[in-house]
């Protein structure tokens, strides 16, 4: 069973950033449960967690961040896309920066990584924070203009991508959920 | 929250409406008017006609003019949903885009500018199943314009329907089912929110097979 994680302050949002996500996971045959940011969550319960986005003016997760601390202890697999990368950066103490990118760029792959094969691929962003650089707790796998795009939580299958997978690379999404 | 809506009069724009009516205040509808079908952000045909709906809806509408350039759609846009904000207190915006990320990315980056919400209820929506939940909620929509191989003239009036859906069925690997593309528009005429219907009195249909357009010249509400 997929965990996977709403963001969306404005529920209204879901049909936006988590509905298309739990398509996907649809389409490769794994079934889902979907919670909500501020609930109280047995990650146990799941083998894998994808942690969606929200849109732009959304910062209300980021008073939740300690909701997210028994991940810290999870052995599953965990995705952060956008809001949900940013979740897992400072889960594992690392600063975001203001960095508003909004459409598509093109992203490159600094380390080989089971997500995403290819060197370049272009992305849909929609953010306003991000990293710059990371502590020694988180591995750069992806990289665009400046902005890490794309970690690896080291010693942990956890991943966070910055950009919106589900827009045009709907395979990283694939990929994690048959992982 | 209160919210405006990007209104074409199409049938994207109208089931963006709907679904944010039953959740948010909806404040206003906002539409641009392009000088030609090149404008790549905005919709087209029949925009005047929006009016008659706006009335339908019992709801106001804020208009804009603009040439077909970018440049000139976002000045036009940021211009019309800063008057929103002031006039009508809007905290948000709703559009009905499904897959475009030109349109999307520059929705969201005049919304952020002005400090708004931005919605897209539509976004990433399966196109066929986008249609079928028109014909669901009793939406009757037009074909006002096509433009490209298969599309042939003679759809254009007529109704978005089983018919059509099954048409587009077919035919998705070469036209976007949902026409965000501009392989064709489409105005709406009646659905669950109007309080009267639109009925047309005078159109004329212009150009040839695959590049066509139902003008509408003269049209009224009426009860329903």
């Amino acid at each position: 069973m997929i965990l996977v994680i709403s963001t969306c302050k404005v529920p209204f949002s879901e049909e936006e950033f988590v509905r298309p996500i739990t398509e996907i996971v649809e389409s490769c045959g794994y079934s889902f449960h979907i919670k909500r940011y501020h609930e109280k969550i047995d990650f146990d319960e799941y083998s894998k967690i994808i942690v969606c986005g929200t849109a732009l003016r959304d910062f209300d997760y980021l008073n939740y961040v300690d909701v997210f601390k028994p991940l810290l202890n999870y052995a599953g697999k965990v995705l952060g896309i956008c809001a949900g990368y940013q979740i897992l950066a400072l889960l594992y103490e690392n600063r975001l920066e203001e960095v508003e990118k909004i459409g598509i760029h093109k992203v490159r792959v600094i380390e080989e990584n089971p997500l995403m094969p290819k060197n370049e691929f272009y992305a849909y962003f929609l953010h306003i924070y991000a990293l710059s650089r990371t502590n020694d707790k988180l591995k750069m796998l992806a990289v665009q203009n400046g902005e890490i795009c794309a970690f690896k939580v080291l010693g942990k299958d956890f991943y966070g991508v910055a950009f919106h997978p589900e827009v045009l690379n709907r395979e990283i999404v694939e990929r994690f959920v048959s992982l | 929250m209160r919210v405006c809506v990007l209104y074409s009069g199409g049938k994207d724009s109208n089931l963006a409406l709907f679904k944010a009516w039953k959740v948010f205040e909806v404040a206003c509808l906002i539409t641009l008017f392009p000088r030609s079908e090149e404008c790549y952000l905005f919709h087209y045909p029949n925009t005047q006609l929006v009016k008659l709906q706006a009335e339908a809806l019992n709801l106001p509408l804020i208009t804009e003019a603009c040439l077909d350039d970018e440049e000139s759609n976002l000045k036009a846009l940021y211009k019309a949903l800063k008057g929103a904000r002031e006039e009508y207190g809007i905290d948000g915006v709703v559009t009905g885009a499904i897959r475009s990320t030109y349109q999307a990315s520059r929705f969201q980056k005049v919304c952020w500018d002005l400090g708004l919400w931005c919605f897209n209820p539509l976004w990433l929506r399966d196109e066929i199943s986008l249609l079928k939940e028109l014909l669901d909620h009793n939406f009757e929509a037009i074909f006002t314009r096509v433009a490209g191989y298969p599309l042939k003239k003679d759809l254009l009036g007529k109704r978005v329907d089983e018919r059509a859906v099954e048409f587009f069925k077919k035919i998705r690997y070469y036209v976007n089912p949902s026409g965000e593309g501009g392989e064709y528009e489409t105005f709406v005429l009646d659905m669950p929110l109007f309080k009267k219907r639109v009925k047309i009195l005078e159109y004329e249909i212009r150009g040839e097979d695959y590049d066509a357009t139902l003008v509408i010249k003269r049209a009224e509400l009426i009860d329903k």
